[in-house]
């Protein structure tokens, strides 16, 4: 009898880090090439266009840049909870509340003020409004308990309709006044919007959602926050007896990963939209930013190549449309997306276990 | 006050209730086992686009629900894979599955989107019962699916307290390692019971696209169903009847716009808000139910969301 089991390994070396990731983004393609072949479409034609499509052009890659902006900041918000064991899976519905709060200040508070100061109440509205929204679900987390699972995910469903009724469902604010057939937000003024690089749709929202990564690390590293979220993620009790304040800390986090995923929505409304845009917003970026936030193993540098490469692929997915021939749906990216970070969760337990097949006697009982 | 509207409103919402009813108590077979499967609108997803096709090629609803439920099952063993056997975190497992059912059943149902289904479950009407004002068209006038679904929960309620194979999943529930001891062996009763699950959340699927929207559309079939679910199990304490009781709930909420809507008294709302009203009531039943004290004392599985590794026993 041959017997198959999981055993300890004893030491890790660093490129296990970097192979697991790697193998299991191929096994997905390798998996995606099935059900591509059972839908007809020819598995190879489709990777190289995809990969063509994204990263081979300046605008593909400007393109895919662009779409890794939301992605670096869902991804950060995601990153900062999983960690410490906290799961808002809410960001998109935080994103979309970035939105509405980014854009209403766009409108409201910018118009004549200098560029940089227009994108940053723009930015710090959002930001605001992310957090308000993570806001219930931390504090019914911290008080009683509550899983914050289920209560992001809720709120987000909740926001989603609110975003909806400000354009489609009213004659808010938010909403152009001249669209009455096909209800439109009102553009935010060119003084809250980011620049973009010479004559692409990438805009500074890059570098400035790269420098929150930079802090997001600092944060965790380095100040005593970041190491009471540390405490506080690997065990309640021993934070409680070193005197860490456990509510206090899962709250803040809670709020930092809101308003990371609020930032999310300010710059898309800031670099993209340029108003509150129900239709450009709904993509699931927020739950993305888990996908993302998993592959990068939490780790905000990491959190930026991978956002580069999803940000690519879901690039890809709309490039595919223009392909003469059979479409191939958009959503192909979204199964790969889920398909990798299927694999990513099963290769996990390889980086510090491993395979030991033996010949055991059946005589001998365990 | 229009009384008519308000019978047909709690009619459509036993209707709106089964799927809800169903991806719970398969959810509930799963945590019982110890194994939580946050992924139960993935396995929805995959079900409803798979009965969809099946029903559509066929006409027959039944071999499309059987199909919708096996292709939940299936899709489920992936879960149990990762996290039985590979130990993986669960939450994230769940969560990994919910992102992978949805684009593998967009991908699966992008030719299929919008089509519509002409074919309905009939209606089983129960003789004179079905003319009792209020109570008969609410309770003996529903399709055959209402009546099994309540099968389905009174079974499970005898399963789990009632026979030597229900008690053995309780207690690899409770304490893996103490059943593991006694011989019970673990990681299969972990398997099938994450499977049924899949199963039931399967059949919830094809039912909504079999009987409730007989359309196919990624974001308008199950809408945050499986999730309601989720926070079901916990409202109804773990306990298969009271399950049908919370699902009824959530379904009134769900189809309570159509009766709010045409009453006089009822301030004019706006769609949109009706529309929370599911995802509100879910935050509420969970922040009073769901809380940490409560949680232990109501009975929920010890072992819950814990691998099992015998070498740490």
């Amino acid at each position: 009898m041959i017997r198959i089991r999981l055993e300890r390994r004893l030491e890790r070396h660093w490129w296990q880090t970097v192979l697991t990731p790697t193998l299991s983004v191929l096994a997905a393609f390798a998996a995606g090439a099935i059900f591509l072949a059972i839908k007809g479409f020819d598995p190879i034609t489709v990777y190289r266009e995809l990969f063509k499509a994204s990263f081979t052009s300046t605008y593909g890659i400007t393109d895919s840049l662009t779409i890794a902006v939301p992605l670096i900041l869902t991804g950060l918000a995601a990153a900062v909870v999983f960690r410490m064991n906290l799961f808002n899976i809410g960001a998109e519905g935080q994103l979309y509340l970035g939105a509405i709060f980014g854009s209403w200040a766009g409108l409201a508070l910018t118009d004549g003020l200098p560029t940089i100061l227009g994108v940053a109440v723009v930015l710090i509205a959002g930001a605001v409004g992310g957090a308000l929204w993570a806001a219930p679900a931390a504090v019914f987390k911290a008080y009683f308990g509550t899983s914050e699972i289920i209560s992001t995910l809720m709120l987000t469903f909740i926001a989603l309709y609110l975003m909806r009724y400000l354009i489609f469902g009213s004659n808010s604010y938010w909403r152009d006044p001249e669209s009455a057939n096909f209800p439109q937000g009102k553009k935010i003024p060119t003084s809250a919007r980011f620049e973009l690089f010479s004559d692409t749709r990438l805009h500074w929202g890059l570098a400035f959602a790269i420098a929150i990564a930079l802090l997001i690390w600092v944060l965790i590293r380095f100040t005593s926050l970041g190491f009471d979220m540390n405490v506080v993620g690997s065990s309640d009790s021993a934070a409680r007896y070193a005197g860490i304040p456990v509510r206090r800390t899962v709250i803040i986090a809670l709020l930092i990963s809101g308003a990371l995923g609020g930032l999310a929505g300010a710059t898309e409304v800031a670099g993209r939209a340029y108003a509150l845009d129900p239709n450009g917003l709904e993509l699931g970026l927020g739950f993305t930013g888990i996908v993302v936030a998993a592959l990068a193993r939490y780790n905000p540098f990491a959190i930026i190549l991978v956002a580069t490469f999803l940000g690519g692929l879901r690039n890809a997915g709309v490039a595919l449309q223009g392909l003469p021939g059979d479409r191939v749906p958009v959503e192909v990216s979204l199964m790969l997306q889920g398909a990798i970070l299927l694999f990513a969760i099963g290769g996990e337990i390889f980086s510090h276990h491993r395979l030991s097949i033996s010949r055991a006697n059946p005589a001998v009982v365990t | 006050m229009n009384d008519a509207v308000f019978v047909l409103t709690l009619a459509a919402a036993v209707g709106a209730a089964v799927p809800i009813a169903l991806a719970a108590l398969g959810e509930l077979l799963a945590e019982t086992s110890g194994v939580l499967n946050l992924g139960v609108e993935g396995m929805m997803l995959i079900g409803a686009v798979m009965a969809f096709q099946v029903g559509d090629a066929s006409g027959s609803l039944w071999l499309a629900l059987v199909v919708g439920g096996l292709a939940g099952a299936l899709f489920s063993a992936i879960h149990a894979v990762l996290c039985v056997t590979l130990r993986a975190n669960q939450i994230v497992s769940g969560l990994a599955l919910v992102i992978f059912g949805t684009g593998l059943s967009t991908f699966i149902g992008k030719s299929i989107e919008g089509k519509p289904l002409d074919t309905d479950f009939t209606p089983i009407r129960w003789g004179f019962l079905a003319d009792i004002p209020v109570l008969g068209p609410v309770l003996f006038d529903q399709d055959p699916m209402v009546y099994a679904t309540i099968a389905i929960a009174l079974v499970i309620t005898f399963y789990l307290n009632r026979t030597k194979a229900g008690l053995a999943v309780r207690a690899v529930g409770e304490s893996p390692g103490t059943a593991d001891t006694m011989g019970v062996a673990v990681a299969a009763i972990r398997y099938v019971h994450v499977m049924l699950g899949g199963l039931l959340a399967g059949m919830a699927g094809a039912y909504l696209v079999l009987g409730q929207v007989p359309s196919w559309s990624q974001d308008g079939t199950t809408a945050g169903i499986g999730w309601i679910a989720l926070a079901l199990v916990v409202f109804a304490s773990w306990r298969p009847l009271r399950v049908l009781l919370g699902a009824f709930l959530f379904g009134f909420a769900r189809r309570a716009n159509f009766w709010l809507q045409g009453e006089d008294w009822a301030p004019d709302i706006p769609a949109e808000f009706l529309s929370m009203l599911p995802y509100l009531l879910t935050i509420a039943v969970l922040v009073v139910w769901g809380s940490r004290d409560l949680r232990r004392r109501i009975g929920a599985p010890s072992a819950l969301g814990v691998a099992y590794d015998r070498d740490e026993r």
